[in-house]
């Protein structure tokens, strides 16, 4: 029999002006099951909730409904008063008589009437509650941070520095991202390469740190706290633990004249190679696709030179297997293939390059050991044409998103190009210069009043070639009038888009992504840096496009949400989570479906000899944050979530 | 004259949004009509049409359901598969004549206190307008065991 | 040899070879134009076989007879287009492996029996593709249109009539090849959703809540209608349905064994004009 303590709060004058408190405490005493009801001036307060706990004690209450204020300003309130009077808090419910009834209704007797319903209505509800427990869910304390660009080192290095392992995946050969490749960085003009490497050796370096480059990640199963993550070692051809970074094998390579995916098309490599020199860690790998030996069968120059042995070339891939807690997706970004716009030559003039092109150019360590020269002839142009927008902010051919950097990428090309060619001229078309952040748009202005970059408000509408020259034709819009300029070197703004694999991706570690292939976080304002998944997070461009800074804040923000999940050998989630009857379930799967968090797995039933009997559905409670979409859902009413349950519902209609 | 008719409403809300929103109307002192009983559930993919039929049952002349405006649910995806389930129960309902102003749908976030207390006062005067659920009434006193508790 | 005899002979081959255990097909009523559904093991029984015009029933809820395919051997079955569609329905609800199933297809046209090419429900792709742009309608269209133009409060008449006829009988359910619950959701008592007894409220919610979850999953096959005792036009609530959901969400049921159900999906860009 149930045994329900209704508790009125008068909240001072705030809910007794308006709903007679007395009656409604006489009325609820007489109802079905209620074995206290009582008013008090301010329940919230001590005295107020040592009644309370006095009067579960005294009357071995089964439930307690608070008629008072909002659930959402004091049911954990409650619900702690209740648990240390050793009733279970789940069976306290609060029945909101002020924020939706005396604060917004003026008749008293009106007033009092919906409270009774109120009141009434929560009383059936918590005869049905149920003691519900805290879940406890272990947590391995080790994190995988996926991508060795600055946003997963900056991750993994203040998770690491913080006591914790951490476990770095980065597919390509060396550490570094995007952020390797840049020349200097906009707004200070520092040397990209001068602050990303040490930072790249010290994450190499960390003892909490295990640095798995040239891998990508196969598979990832389970959920927060126990992730199970395999991971395929590309193999190198070279013994990683042997190979001592000499470097001799890269020199004898014969095969020298393949493109440079680090400098962008603009350098050559070898067969057997570095990305760059400073790569991390120093290990070359055996281009398979353009290895003379792999290709002919005959060579092996780098095995004969190399004095370690190091070099196998019947290495193959190899699989780890890995148990950790949390995960940061750190996967970056790509820049679009300009080529779908004809009009500006991409592709078909070599002195059309993109942004990314032109940091390898203006790097000391890059092709052109920091010369401004042109693709074609090598001459150094004295007449540049920056395209902004060059993608971003074009739904018919680019993206529909700004892709953020590039106003200030432009601006620091422009002056990185009127710093090494004195006489040069620069002119930039652009859209609107998009320079917030700090000290932004004093370095944008500084390109245009010191080192007089051109701008000119407008569109590009085509590009050709004539007497050696880049004709371009655009628009000044604030003048009105077109513009034709003879330029020697045309640099394009592209747009930063997802990486190419982004969705398939976000499929393989379980994780939401938007129409563009960007990781979408759980909440866009609240949670920014959690994905969907608990226990996953994203730092960087594989978000949304993103400069360092930017990255960098995140990525030490997903280490801070990565760090509260290790605080502790176990978390605690609110009970509230789905659970399915297994007796009744028709494995029908609709709710694997409907499941925003992949919390319901398939399940099988199996009888004695081992015959699968039937397959149902499976919530990982672990994984279910309690919406209750599958519990609608589901046709046989197998499903239900705990704290609004099916029954708990239906007696609440039923008390109105 | 005779009293004017006072509705029953009964209304279900998804606790992030439309209970935050009317939380706020109560904070901000706004008033409106006091027809209205909530019932609250964590997201509007929690509410079962189901719900709607239990609320016409116990004499409600009027039903609301609400939550997060599309795009904004604490759970990502809830109130876009509550939307498609609206779209086919309100269609259903009403080829079976009970007349779409009685069961009303909204999106009111936790920021739409003005939004929440207008949509009550103007749902409680259609409702009014319409007068009691005559039809459903006699459904229900038709049958003789009612649904027990 | 005639559509019947031909399917008699393949009956008997996979019979006989072991490519099937089972022919689920039609056989002879108690009246002349009636057909039951018969079911058949032995190659030796095929001519019990009966195929023509007057095979109406859709066979494909005999398929997720408890325990029939959890051997993963196969089955075949005599199937109309809509039990076609029900084959993709019932494999995209994880009901069946559609791999398992043998399709015997056939269609009536103009009184004239045609039979349907394939054997795998992937072949059977255009002839039920044509059903988005030329339903047949089983439903009584002139009813459609006459309860269409009443206003809410005759229809709410029209439909009390007709609901109050129903007994509880659970016919339409025991019939539909999609109401395959182990545990119907009126079935379920803690808590009550639907009121068993015959009374007008729970007849008028068992009603809402079968066509409710037959939206967007029913083929319109008829079972339903053929077995309700007491003729409420379940088919024509059904088929609106069908109506609403094809307008709402560019969906018919059953297209492919992939084919998401409609209301565990969405799409962020549903549109609809209510929602104030």
């Amino acid at each position: 029999m149930a045994k329900i303590g209704v508790f009125i709060c008068h909240c001072g004058e705030n809910v007794g002006a308006k709903v007679d408190c007395t009656k409604l405490a006489a009325a609820m005493g007489e109802h079905p099951g209620v074995a206290v009801s009582v008013e008090y001036k301010y329940f919230c307060s001590d005295p107020g909730q040592e009644s309370v706990k006095k009067a579960i004690r005294e009357n071995n209450l089964t439930g307690v409904v608070v008629a008072a204020c909002s659930p959402r300003m004091h049911e954990a309130t409650f619900r702690k008063a209740c648990a240390e009077a050793g009733l279970n808090p789940y069976l306290c419910e609060i029945a909101n008589i002020r924020e939706q009834c005396s604060w917004v209704h003026t008749d008293k007797d009106m007033a009092t009437e919906k409270a009774m319903d109120i009141t009434r209505s929560m009383v059936e509800k918590v005869k049905r509650n149920n003691k519900l427990q805290p879940i406890e869910v272990p947590v391995t304390r080790r994190a995988l941070v996926i991508g060795g660009g600055i946003a997963g080192i900056q991750a993994a290095l203040d998770i690491a520095n913080a006591g914790q392992e951490v476990v770095l995946v980065e597919r390509e050969p060396s550490l570094g991202g995007h952020m390797a490749q840049l020349s200097e960085t906009f707004p200070t003009l520092d040397c990209s390469q001068c602050i990303m490497t040490p930072r790249m050796v010290e994450a190499a370096q960390h003892p909490k740190i295990r640095l798995l480059t040239y891998s990508e990640i196969e598979s990832v199963d389970g959920y927060i706290g126990n992730f199970t993550v395999r991971v395929r070692m590309k193999s190198r051809y070279i013994d990683i633990d042997k190979c001592t970074g000499c470097g001799d094998c890269i020199t004898k390579c014969p095969a020298k004249k393949i493109s440079s995916e680090f400098d962008c098309d603009l350098g050559k490599r070898t067969a057997v190679y570095t990305p760059f020199a400073q790569s991390v860690p120093n290990i070359p790998v055996i281009d398979k696709a353009n290895c003379i030996y792999f290709k002919n069968g005959k060579c092996k120059i780098c095995s004969k030179t190399c004095q370690c042995d190091a070099i196998d070339f019947a290495m193959t891939d190899t699989f780890v297997d890995l148990e950790v807690g949390a995960i940061v997706v750190a996967t970056g970004f790509q820049v679009q293939n300009n080529s779908v716009y004809g009009e500006y030559g991409y592709g078909t003039y070599p002195d059309v390059i993109n942004g990314l092109q032109f940091e390898r150019m203006a790097s000391a360590s890059g092709p052109t050991a920091g010369k401004i020269q042109r693709p074609s002839d090598g001459a150094e142009p004295q007449t540049v044409v920056f395209i902004q927008c060059a993608g971003s902010r074009d739904p018919s051919k680019g993206v529909r998103y700004c892709s953020k950097i590039c106003c200030m990428y432009t601006a620091k090309h422009a002056m990185l190009y009127a710093h090494k060619v004195h006489d040069g001229k620069s002119h930039i078309f652009y859209m609107d210069i998009r320079a917030a952040g700090k000290g932004y748009d004093e370095f944008s202005r500084r390109a245009i009043e010191e080192d007089e970059a051109a701008y000119v408000r407008g569109r590009v509408s085509k590009v050709w070639q004539e007497n050696g020259k880049l004709m371009v034709r655009g628009v000044d819009t604030l003048l009105g009038r077109p513009v034709e300029i003879a330029a020697d070197l045309v640099v394009l703004a592209t747009a930063m888009i997802a990486q190419p694999d982004a969705k398939e991706f976000a499929k393989t570690i379980g994780i939401g992504y938007d129409e563009y292939g960007f990781y979408n976080e759980a909440h866009l304002k609240l949670r920014p840096v959690e994905s969907s998944t608990a226990g996953v997070y994203l730092a960087g461009a594989c978000q949304s496009p993103k400069d360092i800074p930017d990255s960098v804040a995140q990525a030490s923000a997903t280490a801070s949400k990565v760090l509260a999940l290790f605080s502790k050998e176990t978390l605690e989630r609110e009970p509230v989570v789905a659970t399915n009857n297994e007796a009744t379930c028709a494995g029908c799967w609709g709710c694997v479906l409907a499941c925003p968090y992949n919390a319901i797995e398939q399940k099988d039933i199996l009888d004695r000899s081992g015959r699968i009997i039937k397959r149902v559905a499976s919530v990982n409670p672990g994984l279910c944050q309690g919406c209750g979409t599958c519990v609608t859902f589901c046709r046989s009413n197998s499903l239900d979530l705990a704290g609004f349950t099916e029954k708990q519902i239906f007696a609440e209609v039923m008390g109105l | 004259m005779s009293e004017p008719f006072e509705p029953k409403i009964i209304a279900f809300v998804c606790t992030y949004c439309t209970y935050a929103g009317a939380d706020l109307a109560g904070t901000s002192r706004l008033k409106y009509a006091p027809n209205v009983r909530i019932i609250r559930l964590p997201c509007t993919g929690r509410i079962s049409p189901m719900f709607i039929l239990k609320a016409l049952q116990k004499g409600a002349d009027g039903v609301l359901v609400s939550g997060c405006h599309p795009g904004d649910c604490h759970f990502t995806h809830g109130n876009y598969h509550a939307r498609r389930r609206w779209m086919v129960f309100r269609a259903l309902l009403d080829f079976i004549g009970i007349p779409p102003e009685r069961v009303k749908y909204s999106w009111i976030s936790a920021a739409e206190g003005v939004k929440f207390a207008e949509f009550i006062n103007s749902v409680t005067e259609d409702i009014r307008k319409l007068g009691p659920f005559e039809q459903y009434s006699q459904l229900i006193g038709d049958t003789q065991a009612p649904a027990s508790l | 040899m005639s559509i019947e005899q031909q399917y008699q002979a393949r009956a008997k081959e996979l019979l006989s070879g072991g490519a099937v255990k089972m022919v689920i097909g039609y056989g002879k009523g108690t009246t002349g134009n009636r057909r039951r559904p018969i079911f058949i093991s032995s190659p030796d029984d095929v001519g019990r076989l009966v195929l023509d015009d007057s095979c109406i029933i859709n066979l494909s809820g005999y398929l997720v007879s408890e325990g029939l395919l959890s051997d993963e051997k196969r089955v075949a079955v005599f199937l109309r287009p809509e039990g076609i569609r029900a084959i993709n329905i019932l494999a995209a609800e994880s009901q069946l492996d559609a791999d398992q199933i043998v399709i015997f297809g056939f269609d009536v046209n103009d009184n004239e029996l045609r039979a349907l090419k394939g054997i795998h429900v992937e072949e059977f792709a255009d002839v039920i593709g044509s059903i988005r742009e030329n339903n047949p309608g089983f439903a009584d269209k002139e009813l459609l249109e006459k309860i269409e133009k009443m206003t809410a409060q005759e229809r709410f008449a029209f439909w009390q009539e007709e609901f109050a006829k129903c007994i509880k009988c659970y016919a339409c359910r025991q019939a539909c090849p999609m109401c395959y619950c182990r545990r119907c959701i009126v079935d379920s008592n803690q808590p009550q959703w639907v009121n068993t007894s015959s009374h007008s409220l729970g007849n008028f919610e068992w009603n809402i809540v079968r066509a409710f979850h037959l939206s967007g999953r029913c083929v319109e096959c008829g079972n339903c209608d053929r077995a309700c005792p007491v003729n409420i036009p379940l088919r024509l609530i059904n088929h609106k349905m069908a109506v609403e959901v094809l307008g709402a969400f560019d969906h018919v049921a059953g297209m492919s064994k992939t084919q998401e159900p409609v209301l565990a999906s969405f799409k962020k860009d549903d549109s609809e004009t209510f929602i104030l």
